[in-house]
């Protein structure tokens, strides 16, 4: 990982150096333990702020949108010209990119994808349960091995690293970023042959019980929109959800309202959702909506063989058709 | 009775009165990994052993949503206001204090808010005091402590095996004389014991330098620091609504042909929405303004109309924030007069 | 901000409750059908409220959701043949919506016969009523919808 960290650095500096970006987006340390955070640097003296290691699980094309905004300019004026921007991107990352890209809202041209191999980000609550509620002082890593020590003497405990990483990563089919500029040196995980487990033992369940397991879970919520904040995806300047005429979702907590909002929301993301796991783990509720967006990716891939982020030409599923595009779900009288 | 003391063991008990004797008890439980005030119905749901809750309990005096009145045609009808005895159990002398500043808001002046204040005047706040602050906590560099009183009707400090109850106001020496047939009385070694965990806890929750800072926020508006912190943030709200002093709400009408209600809902000042106009001018029309209004309004605005400052150091906003902005940081920026970027 | 909603009024009583079917029907072709229907006669449930759209591509599946929030007991899209859309491809591009939203709302636990899709030609008179009937025999025997209802105010 250090060595990992060492080339992005290097490659940081050798980018700006070269007068090929002029912002780079990475992860630098946070102020919490086993914590990082979005960094936006500008120049190659503040590369070496740049980190990498197992906490850096932000998705930072959620900034892309927003860099390659139209500015204002007076009316004779030529428009400025776009930035030049960087970006560290794990595989999910990328491929949100990718989608930005394919959607028209970002220049590829203008964003250097600095490509990181991923063995799969660390959940600090999967890590935090395992000591119970004893306040966890170090997370120390050795090949497949993750050793957590509490703050008191006697608790702590060695766990496989697959244990405590998140439930999305275990799932990663492709860990190793594809379609990216530069390639670092660096060790991804075994791609994932099961992906869809989740989903599949979802639906073996009775509708009764899918029922009130999203009910459960979506009751929670306070409607803090962190999700939709987080998701790359969700760059509408105005959000289906805020808009007044007309009104779909009202204001307040009534679980109808909260339940279209999700749904349509989510509905949103068909065949564009990378499941970068971006807002599960945004949700200050700790709301299971991975279990809800892996569902319309399943069906997309098996019913339009499309996953998204890879191709930036490829039309989107919902934006084309076949002719001979399945049908089984016509009700013939 | 003003004091008592309890072993440790015998909390459920105290609880189980708490049951017995009000309508609604709000106390920590666990679900799913996280803690939140929840009623409860029985003492085995109550976890005490938590630093801190995600969500505030600005929630149980602030709902997230409430009616606040119906109309039919064009006839208006009063929500009745509540009159059930609360008890909140369990709470932080940190979110305590918020409660204090934000009577100030609901309850000074000339409009009194009466929903906040009929669900204030109907509970008793019942804190237990912090022995355990985490990193993020920073209650002492805002007129804060783990053991201050302010906002409680009582505390409860967990010394060893036992537990001393101390009351502070009417409303709490009433509840603790309901209890004094299982509470003793302490003895001057419990007192002496109290003293010597206050001032442990204190050490726990080194204080940042914030002289001048109200000085230092006057002359900050056009600083650089903003445009690289609002940089980071998402604009996702998250640390206002768990944010216990927070108060921004939106008033919107439901109807249903001839019936309707009024609500009243959170709001945040971090949505782009909150400030648009009609005309679709918006005041704060970046992430910048919004985030410098907020601390702004926490650290100084409030300050001049209330010299309160209207940030109780909890940390909830610096935990669950996805890009880990630190308040915290960001002060310490502004205190220090240096207002680079952070 | 105001929300004008008007909630569907069930008849809740045990016996003899009906449901309330929304269909969204394109104008060219099921619509077409539905007046066919209507011109020659044939006898169909009365318990559907027929809203009429261009295009089946014009369907937001927000409007299928908001229905049912609104308290409709089932809902029924229905458009021309693929290859015969007036637009050419408006339902083809629909088909899509319908097949990912059709399964996404069972997935939640909501019955799949409460929204159901077909297509529905303008000569198909007979084969609509059929349909009608069809949809409203399945939705009865579901009862009255609750699962994204909204409360009444």
């Amino acid at each position: 990982m250090e060595k990992t960290e060492q080339i992005i650095r290097e490659t940081a500096k050798e980018l700006f150096n070269s007068g090929r970006v002029e912002i780079l987006i990475g992860y630098e340390k946070g102020t919490l333990p086993f914590r990082t955070r979005p960094v936006f640097i500008r120049n190659a003296a503040e590369a070496d702020r740049l980190v990498w290691n197992s906490w850096c699980s932000n998705n930072l094309a959620v900034y892309l949108p927003g860099l390659f905004e139209q500015k204002k300019h007076k009316k004779n004026e030529a428009p400025p010209l776009p930035p030049k921007v960087g970006i560290v991107a794990k595989s999910c990352d990328v491929r949100s990119v990718i989608n930005l890209v394919r959607e028209h809202q970002i220049p590829r041209q203008n964003v250097v994808i600095v490509g990181v191999p991923c063995s799969g980000m660390l959940d600090a609550a999967k890590i935090k349960a395992l000591l119970d509620n004893e306040v966890v002082t170090e997370v120390a890593e050795d090949g497949n091995t993750v050793s957590i020590t509490g703050r008191s003497r006697s608790s702590g405990t060695k766990v496989k690293r697959d244990d405590v990483v998140f439930n999305a990563c275990l799932e990663c089919c492709s860990p190793m970023p594809e379609g990216v500029d530069l390639l670092v040196q660096g060790t991804a995980r075994n791609a994932s042959q099961n992906k869809y487990d989740r989903v599949k033992e979802f639906e073996s369940m009775a509708p009764g019980e899918r029922w009130n397991y999203f009910l459960s879970e979506i009751s929670r919520c306070i409607r803090c929109n962190a999700c939709r904040q987080v998701c790359p995806n969700c760059y509408c300047k105005e959000c289906f959800a805020d808009q007044t005429n007309p009104r779909w979702v009202d204001a307040g907590d009534d679980i109808s309202d909260i339940m279209l909002y999700h749904i349509g929301r989510i509905f949103h993301q068909a065949g564009r959702c990378v499941e970068c796991d971006a807002c599960t783990r945004a949700c200050p509720m700790g709301i299971d909506i991975r279990t809800f967006t892996q569902k319309l990716a399943c069906d997309v891939k098996d019913l339009y063989n499309f996953v998204p982020g890879f191709s930036p030409e490829e039309p989107l599923p919902l934006c084309t058709y076949k002719p001979d595009d399945k049908q089984d779900f016509i009700t013939e009288p | 009775m003003e004091q008592g003391i309890l072993a440790k063991t015998d909390m459920k008990k105290f609880i189980e009165l708490l049951i017995k004797d009000h309508r609604k008890v709000f106390a920590p439980v666990s679900r799913k990994g996280r803690v939140l005030f929840t009623e409860v119905s029985s003492a085995d749901e109550v976890k005490l052993d938590y630093r801190n809750t995600d969500l505030s309990p600005k929630g149980l005096f602030l709902p997230q949503c409430e009616a606040i009145c119906t109309f039919t045609g064009d006839a208006f009808q009063e929500v009745p206001l509540t009159k059930d005895k609360q008890v909140v159990f369990g709470m932080r002398p940190c979110d305590a204090a918020a409660l204090s500043h934000l009577d100030r808001v609901f309850t000074e002046g000339s409009q009194k808010d009466p929903c906040w204040l009929a669900r204030r005047e109907n509970t008793v706040i019942i804190s237990i005091a912090c022995s355990d602050p985490l990193d993020s906590c920073f209650c002492t560099s805002v007129d804060g402590s783990p053991v201050a009183k302010k906002g409680s009707d009582i505390m409860v400090y967990t010394i060893d095996d036992t537990l001393l109850f101390e009351a502070f106001t009417e409303k709490g020496k009433a509840l603790l004389t309901l209890a004094s047939s299982f509470l003793k009385k302490p003895k001057e070694s419990a007192l002496e014991a109290r003293q010597k965990y206050e001032s442990a806890a204190v050490k726990k929750v080194p204080a940042l330098n914030l002289a001048d800072i109200k000085e230092k926020l006057r002359g900050c508006f056009d600083l650089t620091l903003w445009s690289s912190i609002a940089e980071r943030c998402l604009g996702c709200g998250v640390c206002t609504y768990l944010c216990p002093t927070c108060h921004c709400f939106d008033i919107t009408d439901q109807t249903d042909g001839e019936r309707g209600r009024r609500i009243r809902s959170w709001d945040s000042c971090q949505y782009s929405l909150f400030t648009l106009h009609a005309s679709g001018h918006n005041p704060r029309p970046s992430k910048k303004e919004r985030m410098r209004q907020r601390i702004l309004h926490k650290f100084l605005y409030a300050q001049d109309n209330f010299k309160e400052t209207f940030c109780v150091g909890c940390g909830r906003c610096i935990r669950s924030c996805p890009v880990n902005l630190d308040i915290k940081e960001t002060i310490a920026v502004l205190a220090a007069g240096t207002g680079k970027g952070a | 901000m105001e929300e004008k909603r008007q909630t569907v009024q069930h008849e809740k009583t045990e016996e003899g409750w009906e449901p309330t079917i929304v269909a969204f029907l394109c104008n060219w072709c099921s619509y077409a059908g539905a007046d066919l229907a209507g011109v020659s006669r044939f006898q169909y449930q009365p318990n559907v409220r027929i809203l009429r759209v261009p295009c089946s591509g014009r369907i937001n599946p927000l409007y299928i959701v908001k229905a049912l929030q609104n308290g409709v007991d089932g809902v029924l899209v229905s458009g021309c043949h693929p290859g015969d859309c007036h637009y050419i491809s408006g339902n083809l591009m629909a088909r899509r919506k319908f097949a990912l939203l059709k399964r996404y709302l069972g997935y939640l636990g909501i019955e799949p016969e409460r929204v159901q899709f077909s297509w529905v030609s303008a000569a198909e008179g007979a084969r609509f009523a059929e349909l009608i009937n069809k949809v409203v025999t399945d939705v009865k025997n579901l009862g009255p919808a609750k699962q994204l209802v909204k409360k009444a105010l």
